[in-house]
């Protein structure tokens, strides 16, 4: 699919957050408390990512076609598959060659009577049974046991060992100084071994096939002479030398590509082979609409055509090759050329398709219950092929997955996973990692039916092939973008993933004391296929975070993997997107989900009146470790202890999920925000860092201390003038909850100022920025959090000329969401007697400060709902205020009815169910409960809940046995 | 597996036999189970009939005795060793599960997958 010459193929999709996609349905969850976290919301969503490499073509073009969520990347990135771009349709139309040559169209001409479907169209007449086709065909038209014989007989006869050998012997010759291949003169399936090798280039190809053919092909010589004339074509474009003996070489040329080819495709790169097939299945498949137009123009041969292209169409053609020959290389090619002398003897029809290119219509290519039943078939090659060419067929092509998925095709290749030879189960995992690419989640939930989650995880323990442990990755992430599935793949394959693949690629190691200096480590597709998959489900709520940081030796090594980014200066790569987004999911709601957290509850949350905030626990150990009061609101009473703050010391190095809250991440995080020029992970760092400063709890102390001690405001202020509407919402929250700390809320307020309003629209125009409404409703609110208790911070708000932008938003903005929260913020300014002289001065009155009409809670209904909680990170603590009954405070659960609906998407799910579009106070009431209730449930019965609870049912109850 | 009250329930139901493995001082299969007539059905994840009070396998240790034997999350668990397990409460089926005495696990267990696949094997392989 990627045509690009050199090699850049692209994009595999990860499913959770595009880099470059906008439209990317990941929301930042600010749940009560102020901690963000990410949450997949659809699998639109899904993260697509582009990587552009030559290796990946294959499963990463696939996943990233059905991904059609992410307008922006498919765009962005050419990508021939969806739009048919002149190249595009040259190779496939190569693809179409080649296919179309190996299987003998049969149906009009059938000797036995046969029906003939549709004359025309090559791919329609294939109605019948390939075994019919076969004996009768073949039957009566040679002799040759070959022909006459069933495809079974033919596949078990001499031809197929002559066919297995060739390949290799091909190789041998031609690229003797292999290693691998030397070992490989069995069959089919040893060819996979060799890793090194590479598939010859085109211009190699013709050479190397001649003498092999004649050579090693005699017999087919003899009784297919006039036969092959599809391979023609192929000829044309590869090789001159068929040409020179057209028929009778023809049929052998193919083998022998074939088996190159599969070579080239199944040693070299799994991924190139996607663009083949990807091309091949439009064309041959989908039938008239596309394929057929272009092929015929196409036919002509690459060279003829002078398409600028014609080198990667070369190379394409050499992948495509072997699947095609795999397909139906040994075994049918007798019949095939049986079938298709007497097609020429009789004159039949051709489709117009290839004849006008090929003149030879007597090839087919298979239908796909063909292709299925093949599947079954006793011959491991003839498996292999078909489920390479399953692949190929499904690449970018809904249509066709569904019908594999309802023609039952998915449990036979599910269970060819677990077939001993590599070459069957590594086609059969790359045929499932298309089929499970794309926004039809039936086809993932198929995959999950029949048990494919668990026999991945079985084949990835099993492997040491590189490719096929990026095949099984690649498809575990794709599966990993649904929402049901997540739970499924945390319970059947975490710590296979991480014990497989994330720990030995991190380069983290248990024992760090051996004289071996730490590795780095390394970005591998395994890699970041694991951390992507691990990325998306970790987004699935409190018991899959849950699992994730008990699941031993995965924080460890995403942060040693972090760790040597960051020493590499190597940050903007997807493997650490994923990993960064990981620690901040995992970050999420640490101070309320981890394993002993209530001993660390700042105990000042327990004493404030109204903190009636989920943390409420036993106080019994809450003073051991000092806690700080976190809220600044009490006029900063507290805030001289901050700069004294001790970090507690530590009898023993933490590890595990400890990590995540250890003041030590704080200068990973800042390093990364000021290094990577990733806007994910841009996001993630300092959602992370949002994260970890929100709780009530001593960590979030040291972090909020900490973060000022590295200089990390200065750096988090910087990132305020970002280009990424994301990476602004993120820092302002992570802004926002910093300034629960007192000293920070003062050094905020002071240099921070400007570039906040700097972000804010003026009037009804926006700002260059065009940011959108989410995160000028974080900055609103972030400005809120600021000027709260603090009229010096209000003073510089002024100073700042915000009031005008404020008013202006108050009165103008189409957005209630903007509207309520600017009001807020104005009501806290007048709230400030001793600034109302300088307000006033500047040609203010109290009416600019008061509330809109539009700005009722009821507007809050307009506005978007999953959408608030991003911006309501102190939920929590503004509940607590409000139930004080602070007088001037607004309360600001006005601003976020629903920030509960947003913390996952289970608790979402719930949430609408249980209060559908509840917008009032009193509705919230009961959500927040629920969220009490269920952190206190867990945190006293260690069992998990079948799900997370979101209403007051009991909890499920769920017994190791 | 849907069943009306009163009359015999039938399923297609595979036979699992899980060798328990000891560790430490206790005797585990590597499996957990949810369900049971004393808890809220509608909560579980794994029926499809939601007022299905039937004891079901929710998670599986990775590489466990359980997994090893082929039992497979979202099972619902039939019976162990001939007692029946799709009126008890969750106590009783957890006990019955973690006999001490008991070296081996006979379980009944039906899924969707299988029933799936009788029903398709049924109606496709008369031709």
């Amino acid at each position: 699919m990627m045509q690009e010459p050199q090699e850049v193929v692209e994009e595999t999709v990860t499913i959770e957050e595009d880099p470059g996609t906008p439209t990317s349905h990941v929301s930042v969850v600010t749940s009560d408390d102020g901690t963000t976290r990410r949450t997949e919301t659809k699998v639109t969503k899904v993260v697509k990512t582009i990587t552009r490499r030559t290796y990946h073509p294959v499963m990463v073009t696939e996943t990233l076609a059905p991904m059609e969520s992410k307008p922006d990347t498919r765009t962005s990135t050419p990508v021939p598959n969806l739009t048919p771009t002149p190249s595009e349709t040259d190779s496939v139309t190569k693809m179409v060659k080649t296919v179309t040559t190996r299987t003998v169209r049969q149906v009009p001409l059938g000797p036995d009577g046969m029906p003939l479907p549709e004359g025309s169209s090559p791919l329609g007449s294939y109605t019948d049974s390939i075994d019919r086709r076969y004996m009768k065909n073949g039957g009566e038209r040679y002799i040759t046991p070959q022909a006459t014989s069933t495809l079974t007989r033919s596949y078990n006869n001499s031809y197929n060992d002559s066919y297995g050998e060739t390949p290799e012997s091909q190789y041998a010759r031609h690229y003797g100084l292999h290693d691998g291949y030397a070992d490989m003169t069995d069959n089919y399936g040893s060819l996979s071994r060799g890793v090194n090798f590479r598939p010859p280039r085109y211009p190699y190809m013709p050479n190397s096939y001649r003498p092999e053919n004649s050579y090693t092909l005699p017999i087919r010589k003899d009784d297919y002479g006039h036969v092959a004339q599809p391979q023609v074509p192929m000829g044309s474009s590869s090789m001159d030398l068929n040409r020179s003996q057209p028929e009778r070489f023809q049929p052998e040329p193919y083998g022998l590509e074939d088996d190159r080819r599969s070579l080239g495709a199944e040693e070299e790169e799994p991924y190139e082979l996607e663009p083949d097939y990807s091309t091949a299945n439009r064309r041959t498949l989908q039938g008239a609409n596309r394929g057929r137009t272009h092929r015929e123009p196409l036919r002509d041969g690459p060279r003829v055509r002078g398409y600028p292209d014609d080198p990667i169409e070369a190379e394409l053609i050499d992948e495509r090759h072997p699947y095609i020959h795999g397909m139906y290389s040994a075994p049918l090619a007798q019949p095939e050329r049986g079938s298709m002398a007497s097609l020429d003897r009789m004159g039949g029809r051709r489709s117009p398709s290839i004849d006008s290119i090929r003149k030879d219509p007597r090839w087919r290519d298979p239908d796909l219950p063909e292709v299925i039943a093949m599947l079954g078939h006793p011959i491991d090659p003839v498996k292999s092929n078909a489920a390479a060419y399953l692949q190929h067929l499904c690449y970018e092509n809904d249509k066709i997955k569904k019908d594999v998925r309802q023609l039952k095709g998915i449990p036979v290749l599910v269970g060819l996973l677990d077939h001993p030879k590599s070459e069957v189960h590594r086609k059969a995992c790359g045929a499932l990692r298309n089929i499970s690419y794309g926004k039809d989640h039936d086809n993932k939930v198929a995959i999950k039916n029949c048990d494919g989650i668990p026999a991945l995880i079985r084949l990835l323990r099993k492997t040491n092939d590189m490719e096929v442990r990026e095949l099984i990755t690649g498809t575990l992430w794709n599966l990993s973008s649904y929402e049901p599935l997540k739970m499924v793949i945390i319970n059947h394959g975490l710590q296979t993933m991480t014990n497989e693949v994330i720990i030995p690629h991190s380069g983290w190691e248990h024992e760090p004391n051996e004289d071996s200096k730490p590795r780095d480590a390394e970005w591998t597709t395994v890699f970041k296929n694991t951390s992507g998959c691990l990325r998306n489900v970790s987004s699935d709520g409190a018991e899959a975070r849950r699992r994730l940081r008990e699941c031993e030796g995965l924080v460890d090594a995403l942060l040693h993997a972090l760790q040597s980014a960051v020493g590499k200066k190597d940050m903007d790569n997807k493997s650490v997107e994923n990993c960064v987004c990981i620690m901040r999911n995992l970050s999420y709601h640490v101070h309320k989900e981890v394993p002993g957290a209530e001993k660390f509850q700042d105990p000042s949350a327990l004493q404030a009146p109204g903190s009636a905030g989920p943390q409420r626990k036993k106080k019994d150990d809450a003073g051991c470790f000092g806690g700080k009061k976190a809220k600044g609101r009490k006029n900063g009473e507290n805030d001289k202890n901050y700069d004294t703050l001790d970090l507690p010391k530590r009898t023993e190095p933490s590890k595990g999920f400890e990590l995540l809250y250890q003041p030590e991440v704080v200068r990973l995080y800042l390093s990364l925000l000021t290094e990577s020029q990733n806007y994910n992970t841009l996001e993630a760092a300092a959602g992370a860092l949002q994260n970890l400063s929100a709780g009530q709890w001593t960590w979030s102390n040291y972090i909020r201390a900490t973060v000022r001690k590295e200089k990390g405001l200065p750096i988090l202020v910087e990132l305020l003038r970002s280009d990424s509407d994301k990476v602004v919402r993120a820092v302002a929250i992570a802004l926002r909850n910093l300034s629960i700390d007192r000293r920070n809320k003062d050094l905020i307020g002071s240099y921070a100022m400007r570039d906040l309003v700097s972000n804010l629209p003026s009037g009804q125009q926006r700002p260059a920025k065009n940011l959108e409404e989410d995160t000028v409703v974080a900055i609103l609110n972030t400005i809120h959090e600021i000027v709260t208790d603090s009229s010096e911070n209000a003073r510089s708000l002024i100073q700042a000329q915000a009031i005008e932008k404020l008013v202006a938003i108050n009165r103008t903005s189409q957005s209630a969401r903007e509207t309520k929260a600017a009001s807020h913020v104005l009501q806290t300014v007048w709230s400030y007697k001793d600034l109302r002289n300088a307000l006033t001065k500047d040609g203010w009155n109290k009416s600019h400060f008061q509330p809109t009409v539009t700005a009722t809670p009821k507007a809050a209904k307009n506005g978007k709902p999953g959408y608030d909680d991003t911006t309501l990170p102190l939920m929590e603590k503004n509940q607590g205020s409000r139930k004080c009954g602070s007088g001037d405070m607004i309360p600001l659960d006005e601003l976020g009815p629903d920030g509960y609906s947003t913390i996952d998407q289970r608790d979402k799910d719930c949430k609408y169910k249980t209060g559908e579009g509840s917008v009032d106070l009193t509705e919230r009431e009961p959500l927040k409960n629920d969220t009490n209730r269920k952190h206190y449930i867990r945190s006293n019965r260690p069992a998990v809940s079948l799900v997370d609870a979101c209403d007051v049912k009991p909890q499920p109850v769920d017994s190791w046995v | 597996m849907s069943f009306v009250p009163g009359q015999p329930v039938t399923a297609v139901v595979q036979r699992i036999e899980i060798q328990k493995l000891r560790q430490n001082d206790h005797l585990i299969l590597g499996f957990s189970i949810g369900g049971g007539i004393d808890q809220d059905p509608g909560q579980n994840p794994f029926s499809e009939d939601k007022t299905d009070k039937g004891i079901y396998v929710t998670r599986v240790s990775e590489g466990g005795p359980a997994e090893l034997a082929g039992l497979q999350i979202g099972d619902k668990i039939m019976q162990v060793n001939g007692w029946d397990m799709t009126m008890v409460t969750h106590d009783q089926a957890r006990k019955r599960l973690t006999k001490k005495n008991e070296q081996v696990v006979r379980l009944l267990v039906t899924r969707k997958s299988l029933e799936d696949a009788v029903r398709h094997s049924m109606s496709n392989y008369p031709k």
